[in-house]
């Protein structure tokens, strides 16, 4: 993957990158198939056909090539789309890469992008994600007592765990107390409690061959794109399906799981997913999480890349990115942050949360 | 005031949503049309700081939890004193929904509708007794 952040490059630049050194790590010259994630290149960046452009443009304009998109998620599905290929028997290595950049464009253009992902009738009326994580948040602090010093502890931990990332977007530790202060941008999110805009690319080979890294399980879980139609706020049905589906495929249960990417675009996202995903009991992942629990050294380390919060979220790379981050630590290459690991667990968020993944690698 | 708001229910899952939805999110079923009452409590609310072009800053949205089962997004004018749980009244301004603190006088009007829809009831329900035992006594006097 490259390092994430704000990047002068072109996204098909950032995209061949990514891929090259995938394939450079995983010893193969050119793979029977690509999956490109992107989530609006369209917009972005103004370039459409895009599984066609980043494959000729990376050199393998005689190999197929298709695009998946499922929002914010988009890179987990790509994912998804590649393994299929592989377990139906059609492809024997597959190269998945996904990519976003948004860093040349000002805030509110991105934000209005990046919101095409929202029901349009909450649209009508201003929601943009900020401001549906912002009701999300409210109700999660009144309904489950989660205490402002729990949310804010979420951004400190994983920008601790991005100081020691190379790859991340934010290389600097904040305090509860930077957080508890930052401006406000939907009350009762501040500023720090949110993801920053970022540019970059991840890729990932896929083989039919042995390999360090397992897939043990993936699963997509689904939800009304209106949250207004859901029975709660406080909980993700899409997180909770996909990781039923996801331990079903796997075969064991969410106790197995040594180390954990979650989709943290907004802090109260990783209380709640630790909690869907089974990780931690009900009611408990504000407590966990201030007691260091996740931490780098807890029991359970969940986002030592620096997950959304620090690492950054250039959309589409970000399943991949996940993923990637997920496969160092299983096999020992995550200088700096190393866990010890056998099973790791990447969650991904598509929109608001109404398309999201779990994926379940396991060291070989 | 209080207004009615349209909007639709699933025959299959029993879902209410506002504004109505031709097929219900979660079954391929088409949804029946249902008028809803403009009143419920708040289910959560935020105030978006950097709202986007074409809206005024501070943006406030709640989601309220309307008397007849569906959630609805609305605006407000503030937050000041507002809770989750709190009762408010939807009106429409220009087409848009506005949620608003439901008053002393609003309270009061919607007991009073309730009241009247009861005492409704309970008046009917004595003509038809009356009714009843007047039959009766022309029954045995025929």
């Amino acid at each position: 993957m490259t390092r994430i952040g704000r990047r002068s490059e072109s996204l098909p630049d950032l995209m061949a990158d990514a891929a090259h050194a995938a394939l450079r790590g995983a010893g193969l010259e050119r793979p029977d198939a690509i999956v490109v994630a992107a989530m609006n290149p369209e917009e972005f960046v103004g370039d459409g056909n895009f599984a066609s452009y980043v494959a000729t443009h990376m050199g393998f304009a005689e190999t197929p090539a298709i695009r998946i998109e499922t929002a914010t998620s988009s890179g987990a599905a790509a994912f998804y789309a590649g393994f299929a290929q592989i377990a139906a028997g059609l492809r024997r290595a597959v190269l998945v890469v996904g990519g976003e950049k948004m860093t040349h464009l000002d805030t509110p253009r991105v934000s209005e992008l990046i919101g095409r992902s929202i029901d349009p009738y909450e649209r009508s009326y201003g929601a943009t994600m900020p401001a549906l994580a912002g009701l999300v948040a409210r109700a999660l602090m009144a309904r489950h007592g989660v205490a402002p010093r729990e949310l804010a502890q979420v951004a400190v931990k994983n920008h601790a765990n991005a100081l020691r990332n190379p790859y991340a977007h934010f290389r600097r530790a904040v305090s509860i107390d930077e957080v508890l202060d930052s401006r406000m941008v939907a009350d009762p999110l501040r500023l720090l409690h949110c993801c920053p805009i970022s540019d970059g690319a991840a890729a990932v080979v896929l083989t039919a061959a042995r390999a360090a890294v397992r897939v043990a399980g993936i699963g997509q879980g689904t939800d009304t794109l209106a949250i207004r139609h859901r029975d709660a706020l406080t909980s993700f049905r899409a997180t909770r399906a996909a990781a039923l589906a996801a331990f079903a495929m796997a075969g064991f249960g969410p106790e197995r799981v040594d180390v954990a990417e979650l989709h943290d675009a907004f802090t109260p996202f990783e209380l709640i997913s630790l909690e869907d995903l089974g990780l931690v009991p009900a009611g408990k992942a504000g407590r966990a999480t201030l007691d260091g629990e996740t931490a780098l050294d807890g029991r359970l380390p969940v986002n030592p890349s620096g997950g959304l919060k620090a690492r950054g979220h250039p959309l589409a790379a970000t399943g991949l990115a996940q993923i990637v981050e997920c496969a160092w630590q299983l096999t020992g290459r995550a200088e700096g942050r190393q866990v010890e690991a056998r099973i790791a667990l990447a969650q991904s968020i598509g929109g608001i949360a109404t398309n999201n993944w779990v994926t379940l690698l396991e060291a070989a | 005031m209080i207004e009615p708001i349209q909007g639709s229910r699933c025959p299959a899952c029993g879902l209410t949503v506002a504004p109505p939805t031709p097929y219900c999110p979660r079954d391929p079923v088409e949804m029946t049309p249902v008028e809803l009452e403009g009143a419920g409590e708040i289910v959560s609310f935020t105030t978006l700081h950097s709202p986007p072009a074409g809206f005024r800053s501070s943006l406030h949205i709640a989601l309220v939890l309307l008397e007849g089962g569906a959630q609805f997004i609305c605006h407000g004018a503030e937050t000041r004193g507002l809770r989750i749980g709190s009762p408010v009244a939807i009106e429409a301004v220009d087409d848009v929904y506005y949620f608003s603190h439901l008053g002393a006088l609003d309270r009061a009007r919607l007991f009073w509708r309730r009241a009247g829809r009861a005492g409704d009831r309970v008046h009917a329900i004595t003509r038809s007794l009356a009714k009843r035992v007047w039959k009766g006594k022309e029954r045995v006097s025929s």
